[in-house]
């Protein structure tokens, strides 16, 4: 992947005059209020909303939902009821056409990976959110995709869980060199998973800063929070923010 | 991590299932129903009730036991049992069927669905003598009695239980990479699930019904034209008798559904919402 970039405006002007590029193996947050067009911005990279007019590329063609290389974790976890935590990861696998035994296979490790071997026979009914979530997180991660778009996927969560959550996501991101595009309204999370956040503007024209984040990695949700250039960046980040709603 | 891990697991592991109980349940259902047969023979028994218009317990065993000894009940409850099953599994295949149709095609359920709703308000009781009429006295005009019963209710139950799929589902299997074909049959079918299910109970009651009432208005063999006979002759103890028959026959029949559906529909029981 070449990186991708976005040049578009929105029939209802959801968007207008949208830049941005994301480079292969990247992390980035797009932060912005409520409102800004951040899930549409996302949407439109998942080939969701057709683009009015501008330019989008996701590694060389243009977006479309259902896309081999592209996968895309919603704000809710999407479970299916009826099917067990290793049912469940089976199913991108299983839709994604892998084999039976070599899906079990996979499923069964990436459910190791967010810790939730001990409940693969569950139903989603029987988790609480925090354990729902990890399952759609295996879920996405088992199928091995090129880039991952995720709109606000821990915002149902508290702050304790959600550091859990942070963790494991940087887990799973940094054994699989994936690029991922994270929507957010949380400052704090965007600082600690990123390479970089991007405030975008209330009006929806876009990116009004970009935030470098040189904070080493691996990185650890709960060591961050005692970090001063976390606090730095937080306040650099909130700043900018309350910027961009003036 | 791990203590979050095990305070979760803890929180699995006490909800426990209600059981132990059920044994205790079954005894108390048991002394119900032998306190009410009691109650019953003794009011007959004492002259608080007349036999000859409400029989009494002793009397419907007997009934019971001459249907089974002469035969006669053997071959009508076959009759029955057949325009039962024919009816019922027509219902539930051409229901499902068009349920899917036209979940999937929003025109046609607009232009068809005043129609549906137009023969579904109509008294298919009081079509009976009709069916009869264009049908025959065989079992056809049985069959489509209880199907006619039968259809509207399986149509209507897994249409209802298709329409509000749970979009986000919809979405996140589309952005795996689902066809039309596999949304249907890993989200849109399982979603349906317990519509269905709930359907089919209703619709082997209504056809049950309707194959009984068809006999009723004419008929060469089946339940129904027995208990015709029966009232005809005033034989209170022989209409119980066989409205006793089709009481436990329809049981039984809900009993194999339920035990389909406590198999299919396990996701469903007993969920623990526990936050965070």
């Amino acid at each position: 992947m070449h990186g991708l970039s976005v040049n578009f405006g929105h029939v209802h002007k959801a968007l207008s005059g949208v830049d941005l590029t994301v480079h292969r193996g990247e992390f980035v947050a797009l932060i912005g209020a409520s409102g800004c067009g951040k899930t549409t911005l996302l949407n439109a990279i998942a080939g969701l909303v057709p683009v009015a007019s501008g330019l989008v590329m996701v590694r060389n063609s243009p977006p479309a939902a259902g896309r081999r290389d592209v996968c895309y974790i919603l704000a809710r976890d999407a479970l299916l009821p009826w099917r067990s935590v290793l049912g469940n990861v089976e199913y991108g696998l299983q839709l994604s056409g892998i084999a039976c035994e070599e899906r079990r296979r996979r499923a069964m490790a990436y459910i190791e990976k967010v810790g939730l071997l001990n409940h693969r026979d569950f139903y989603p009914a029987k988790l609480s959110q925090g354990m729902r979530q990890r399952v759609s997180l295996a879920r996405a991660f088992a199928v091995g995709r090129s880039v991952y778009l995720m709109d606000e996927p821990f915002s149902a969560l508290d702050s304790q869980t959600k550091l859990l959550l942070h963790d494991q996501l940087l887990t799973l991101w940094e054994s699989s060199g994936t690029t991922v595009i994270f929507v957010t309204h949380d400052i704090g999370e965007a600082i600690t998973l990123a390479d970089r956040v991007l405030v975008m503007s209330k009006a929806g024209t876009g990116v009004v800063e970009e935030i470098q984040i040189d904070l080493p990695r691996p990185r650890s949700a709960e060591a961050l929070q005692a970090d001063t250039r976390y606090h730095d960046l937080y306040r650099r980040a909130w700043a900018s923010l309350r910027a961009s709603t003036e | 991590m791990s203590d979050l891990a095990r305070s979760e697991a803890g929180l699995n592991v006490a909800s426990r299932a209600p059981g132990g109980r059920s044994g205790l349940i079954a005894v108390a259902r048991v002394v119900s129903l032998l306190l009410i047969l009691a109650v019953w023979q003794g009011a007959a028994g004492a002259g608080l009730a007349d036999p000859a218009f409400v029989s009494t317990p002793a009397g419907i065993a007997q009934s019971l036991w001459r249907l089974l000894a002469d035969g006669e009940l053997a071959s009508n409850l076959g009759t029955t049992l057949l325009e039962i099953m024919i009816a019922f599994a027509a219902s539930v295949v051409c229901g499902i069927a068009s349920a899917v149709v036209l979940d999937r095609n929003d025109w046609l359920n607009r232009i068809i669905s005043p129609f549906l709703t137009a023969f579904n308000s109509m008294p298919r009781i009081a079509l009976g003598p009709l069916f009869i009429l264009w049908f025959g006295i065989g079992i056809a005009s049985k069959v489509v009695l209880a199907f006619s019963l039968g259809y509207f209710i399986m149509l209507l139950s897994t249409l209802g239980g298709l329409k509000n799929v749970d979009r986000d589902l919809l979405l996140m299997s589309r952005l795996f990479g689902a066809s039309g074909l596999r949304l249907f049959r890993h989200v849109r079918l399982p979603w349906a699930l317990p519509g269905i299910f709930a359907g089919l109970r209703l619709t082997l009651v209504y056809c049950s019904a309707g194959a009984v009432i068809g006999e009723m208005i004419a008929a060469r063999s089946g339940l129904g034209l027995l208990v015709q006979t029966f009232s005809g002759r005033f034989d209170v103890a022989g209409v119980m008798a066989l409205i006793l028959v089709v009481a436990v026959m329809v049981m039984i029949l809900t009993s194999l559904m339920d035990l389909a559906e406590r198999h299919l529909l396990a996701w469903s029981k007993g969920s623990t919402d526990v936050p965070g």
